[in-house]
């Protein structure tokens, strides 16, 4: 239950954190998060 | 028996110089190229008594070339007949100021005092910070393989000092840019170059951002055209043996038991060799030239996640009057945020801009002997134009926007431009891909961004297929004349190393 809650506040704060981001760091962000999931196989290549 | 020891895909700048490099290695180099002439991007074609470049209209880091031109014997300045362009651009920003940005940074400085003062002192912190980085890339980044996980932790333990700017990694290039700078129309003029880079300033990584302070230290042009740059490797090779045909079409890379073996050409020739050098697109080999049952799943996942880089369409135009221009490179700018609004809105959605911004390189104001007595170029870089029209195609709508991006460069930059024009070409991207046979036009092989970068970019070494080796812009270190002039020397590195 506490794992949980500490888990729940990390991200808690870091979305609060995303909030105060100015647009282009968003954007930024944005684009390396949509891409993330094809790093494993990007390695391979 | 072999003819060959070596065939190099492709006559680009990465292709002609890993082939030079490997004939100076002692072994025998077949270079095929499809098109009527070498270069690629960077190349020059003739119209009537008109040398017009293709692409590339400048070149920045000459050290990096020169230090494929040492390994040769030679040197930059003794094979290619360079001039030295200054200043660096000149901006024109969409209110109509203009501020030029000569190569001298003291005289920098001063011009950036008189339109943003209160700039002055973060353009010292920024030329500061981008002076060390610099140094510290130019020592181990550029030609240092970056095929896995542990040659990046051997590039930062021979470079340490890379650590110490490891932030301008993960933020982007306008973040960078407004760390120092605030004067939002200082910030227009320098926001273009994040193009060069084939992204806009909110995608592209913050290290690219030293490019505008790059440029500081010198840029080129090459007598003659820049097609003078690969003809240089071209004449190095050849020096050693190597041979170079032209329109010769590459279809299929033959590979047994995951062993490159020969090139199948569009005739049906087949030509062996040991060891196959790639210039071309490397989704494009390993998606359509390469048996896919050569390549593990995996890879082949990483292969289609790749996207295409931008594509530019680019008007050439030739004239019979001095342009009103002052400098080689005048860049049209919108502001930052319209670049990425751009981006987003419409370059994303299918759609080209009516308000240009992009390059207009003014070639004969360098070199002369470009065109006839008193005519001369602008080679103009337009905003990134999408592969794929919403709704409608390039061939169709070709002339009306050939027609109205002239009216706009008459009203905007050029006066009187219409009644000077001898001659008007428009290369869209579907051209650029059949001109080049680079997918979608993609002037950078593939997107530039960190997910795409070091050893999550296509490896100079294949991963799936012995004997398979890539240069050019699809593989580290990315896009970019000295670039692809550095995965050559990476690519003929690994080659010496790991075939006898």
């Amino acid at each position: 239950m506490k794992a949980i809650i500490i888990i729940a506040v990390i991200l808690c704060c870091l979305f609060l954190l995303y909030a105060t981001f100015p647009k282009s760091r968003k954007q930024f962000l944005k684009n390396l998060l949509s891409q993330a999931k094809y790093l494993i196989p990007r390695y391979f290549t | 028996m072999r003819n060959y020891d070596v065939i190099v895909i492709g006559a680009g700048i990465g292709g002609l110089c890993a082939g030079a490099l490997l004939a100076h290695q002692g072994r025998k180099v077949l270079v095929l190229e499809q098109a009527p002439r070498v270069g690629g991007c960077c190349s020059t074609y003739e119209w009537n008594g008109y040398k017009i470049d293709i692409g590339a209209s400048i070149i920045e880091f000459p050290q990096v070339i020169n230090w494929a031109f040492e390994r040769m014997g030679t040197t930059f300045q003794k094979e290619v007949d360079l001039i030295a362009v200054d200043p660096t651009f000149t901006a024109r920003l969409h209110d109509g100021t203009e501020i030029t940005f000569p190569i001298d940074l003291d005289k920098t400085k001063e011009k950036i005092r008189k339109l943003a003062p209160e700039d002055v002192r973060g353009w010292e912190k920024y030329s500061q910070e981008m002076d060390g980085f610099l140094k510290a890339a130019l020592d181990g980044f550029f030609v240092t393989p970056a095929r896995s996980l542990w040659d990046v932790c051997k590039l930062f333990a021979k470079t340490p000092a890379l650590l110490k700017y490891g932030s301008l990694f993960f933020g982007s290039y306008e973040g960078v840019l407004r760390k120092y700078l605030k004067n939002e129309k200082l910030l227009e003029a320098l926001s273009f170059h994040s193009f060069y880079c084939g992204l806009p300033p909110a995608l592209l990584p913050g290290h690219f951002s030293m490019i505008p302070y790059a440029e500081h230290a010198g840029i080129f042009y090459a007598r003659g055209g820049m097609i003078g740059i690969p003809l240089g490797f071209q004449k190095c090779g050849e020096r050693k043996g190597m041979e170079v045909r032209l329109n010769t079409t590459v279809e299929k890379v033959i590979v047994e038991n995951r062993t490159a073996k020969a090139v199948k050409l569009s005739d049906g020739t087949v030509i062996d060799a040991k060891i196959i050098v790639s210039d071309i697109n490397s989704k494009k080999l390993y998606m359509e030239m390469i048996d896919q049952n050569n390549i593990s799943w995996l890879a082949k996942a990483g292969y289609k996640s790749y996207r295409y880089s931008m594509a530019t369409p680019m008007i050439y135009l030739c004239l019979d009057y001095a342009p009103p221009l002052k400098d080689h490179h005048t860049l049209m700018t919108v502001p930052m945020q319209k670049m990425n609004d751009y981006w987003f809105d419409h370059y994303e959605k299918g759609k080209f801009p009516t308000e240009q911004f992009g390059i207009l390189s003014w070639t004969t104001r360098s070199d002369p002997s470009l065109a006839p007595p008193g005519h001369h170029i602008i080679a103009v870089t337009l905003a990134p134009g999408p592969y794929r029209l919403a709704g409608t195609t390039w061939d169709k709508e070709k002339e009306t926007i050939k027609q109205n991006v002239i009216q706009y460069l008459e009203r905007r930059y050029l006066p009187g431009l219409r009644d000077h024009i001898v001659h008007a070409d428009f290369s869209t991207p579907v051209d650029f891909e059949k001109r080049l046979l680079s997918p979608e036009g993609a002037i950078y092989a593939l997107r530039q961004d960190l997910t795409n970068a070091m050893m999550f970019r296509p490896s100079a070494k294949s991963k799936q297929i012995k004997g398979l080796y890539l240069v050019g812009a699809s593989t580290h270190p990315g896009g970019g004349v000295p670039t692809v002039t550095a995965s050559a020397m990476i690519a003929a590195d690994l080659i010496g190393k790991y075939e006898s």
